[in-house]
């Protein structure tokens, strides 16, 4: 049971600003998920929380109680690391004991909740093994199991996913879905796959160079991304964008004219996701030769080359055409996101 | 039929082994000689008129009518109280290694660990202290170790070989730190632990052969030192070491030095014990930086 609240909370090293006044208020068992590159702050927000790296400014507070001064221990949370962090010398039965071992609960108890634990990773064969004789994916529950078995207040994962193979990522993926379902603690959980973030989370926030981008449930921030920053971080391939400008409801760039939208005249970027386009013979917006074709056996991708952009298009999986022939790309016209040509902002609703 | 090639393998493992071989006997001479010297007399071991004396043992066998005797032995441990200087040697050896490993390790976890800048001008100035050579700072020592009545007491050398000692342990203690994972310490602290005690519960332990290696070098360096030794210690209160250059000093009783080269063999035991029995610690110890954990 735990709200945290973040107020105007910073990071500079020097001039460096690692995380920009971030505002936000995670509600108790909600799942949240920072998105973002590599280096956009959203490690060092989850390590402030943690009380790892201390606030430049700004307040954190869980449960209303400010923890800006607390130590680590102190905080009653509970981390997974990306490198797993195991105790090398420690088997890992111990090491799943460890924060039981280490905070006094009473010893009569440590089995029975070391056993609940690894029997919810399905660990249970592997207690009395090292570490090392572990396998990644392994590894990954022990973790896991060292941060529930103290049942704390918060979850904190640090892209926990992220040194396992595709196969054993997804699997994984699901796990951590379910115990959240069965735990039902607030989490929060770092990562830069939108997979991850799309699949996990109750509430995004996408951040870049410190600064929150948009805040919003996966399907806002897929459907309404705030900018073309999310834009072209959501999704896969990424969101089309076009530069061009708005004449009388009409959008034009290179080999490219969509009509009937409803924006002032002026320069804009014009988005649009390959799924919700069609590519067809003569009558689409966009005319240009085949790029590239790439068939990914559910569907194909046809690319064509605007200016020096690529835009994607995403059709039936039977479909068949030869690099260099031209096609036609249609988009309908309310899939199409309209964002501000300097600001990138998103124009209109 | 052997192929050439297997031919020039073999011509070149014999080459090896005989290499091996030589080397072994070159490098193990001098201990074995000095093993096999110090059972017998002055006259044999330091023969002037035929080196294969030392072989034979003649003077020993008309002396004590066996070709071996214990008589350095007797002399060095019984009549000139040897064992005070190995008592001397350990209590030297046993606080400068506990005194040096717990600042080591105290501070070479904290230096790792810190993010300041000026660690960096730490370290620096604990290498420039270690270049120097140990008898610069006796020579400015013993002045006022004379003045303030110090001079010739363990604890003194204790603290001068410490402070000789400690630039060394604490790079090579940094050093290990360094390669252990920051996130061990801070998953530590998450779960429950103070600074202090993900310290103790949890670098320590994985840290357990660097800690071994660096007290075996720290051991080593007070164990084999003579220049501060020497210059810092009353007679009565003299280690090991300053001992046998003392019995050396005294050729002009017949006898005398085959006292030193009994202290010889009595002090070079105890080390070939303790390296064999820590040698693996020592070899993990000192590869742990080489390859990633």
């Amino acid at each position: 049971m735990a709200e945290i609240q973040l107020k105007n909370v910073s990071k500079r090293w020097g001039s460096f600003v690692g995380v920009d006044n971030f505002n936000l208020t995670i509600a108790d068992r909600e799942f949240l998920v920072l998105l973002g590159p590599s280096g956009c702050g959203k490690t060092t927000t989850m390590r402030m929380i943690a009380g790892l790296e201390d606030p430049s400014g700004g307040e954190i507070r869980i449960d209303g109680r400010v923890v800006n001064d607390l130590e680590p221990k102190d905080r009653d949370v509970a981390m997974v690391f990306q490198s797993y962090a195991l105790y090398p010398n420690m088997n890992v039965y111990e090491n799943i004991r460890f924060p039981l071992r280490v905070r006094g609960t009473d010893p009569s108890e440590h089995e029975a909740r070391v056993m609940r634990a690894s029997a919810m990773v399905e660990l249970d064969d592997f207690l009395h093994r090292k570490p090392a004789e572990l396998s990644g994916g392994q590894r990954q529950r022990v973790a896991l199991a060292r941060a529930i078995v103290r049942e704390p207040n918060v979850f904190l994962m640090d892209e926990p996913l992220s040194n396992l193979d595709a196969k054993l990522r997804v699997s994984t993926r699901a796990q951590i879905k379910n115990l959240s379902h069965e735990l039902s603690v607030t989490t929060i959980y770092v990562t830069h796959d939108q997979i991850e973030a799309m699949t996990l989370a109750d509430r995004v926030v996408v951040m870049e160079k410190g600064i929150v981008q948009q805040v919003g449930s996966p399907t806002e921030i897929y459907d309404r991304p705030a900018n073309t920053f999310v834009a072209s971080f959501i999704g896969n391939p990424a969101m089309n964008l076009l530069e061009g400008e708005i004449r009388d409801g009409t959008f034009r760039c290179e080999a490219t004219e969509i009509d009937g939208l409803d924006a002032p005249d002026g320069p804009v970027t014009l988005g649009f996701r390959a799924e919700d386009s069609e590519v067809s013979a003569t009558d689409g917006q966009i005319t240009a030769p085949i790029y590239t074709l790439e068939l990914l056996g559910d569907a194909t991708m046809v690319a064509v080359r605007l200016g020096g952009a690529l835009v994607t298009a995403k059709t039936d999986k039977s479909f068949r055409a030869r690099i260099g022939e031209t096609i036609s790309i249609r988009i309908p016209r309310d899939h199409c996101h309209l964002f501000d040509a300097h600001t990138g902002k998103r124009l209109g609703g | 039929m052997a192929s050439k090639a297997q031919q020039a393998s073999l011509r070149l493992r014999i080459a090896t082994y005989v290499f091996v071989g030589i080397w072994l006997i070159l490098a193990a001479f001098p201990f074995l000689w000095t093993l096999w010297g110090s059972f017998k007399v002055e006259l044999d071991f330091f023969s002037i008129a035929d080196w294969t004396n030392a072989l034979t043992g003649k003077n020993t066998e008309e002396t004590y009518g066996r070709p071996f005797t214990g008589a350095g032995y007797h002399g060095a441990w019984v009549q000139e109280e040897f064992w005070r200087a190995v008592l001397n040697t350990f209590i030297v050896c046993f606080f400068v290694v506990c005194t040096s490993l717990t600042i080591g390790t105290l501070g070479g976890y904290a230096l790792s660990r810190s993010g300041f800048r000026y660690t960096f001008w730490l370290l620096i100035a604990a290498l420039m202290f270690r270049a120097l050579p140990p008898i610069t700072l006796v020579a400015g020592y013993l002045l006022p170790f004379f003045e303030w009545n110090l001079w010739g007491i363990l604890p003194t050398t204790i603290i001068v070989l410490v402070a000789i000692n400690q630039p060394f342990t604490l790079w090579m203690l940094h050093s290990f730190f360094q390669n252990i994972p920051k996130e061990l310490d801070e998953s530590a602290k998450v779960d429950g632990c103070t600074q202090f005690q993900a310290f103790r519960h949890v670098i320590v332990p994985v840290m357990w052969p660097g800690v071994i290696t660096t007290g075996l070098f720290s051991f080593l360096l007070a164990y084999n030192d003579f220049a501060v030794t020497t210059m810092l210690l009353s007679e009565s209160n003299r280690t090991m070491v300053p001992e046998i250059a003392a019995f050396l000093g005294t050729t002009y009783t017949e006898g005398n030095v085959m006292f030193a080269v009994a202290a010889v063999v009595s002090a070079t035991a105890p080390l070939f014990i303790l390296v064999m029995f820590f040698q693996r610690q020592i070899v993990s110890g000192l590869t742990a930086g080489a390859v990633k954990g």
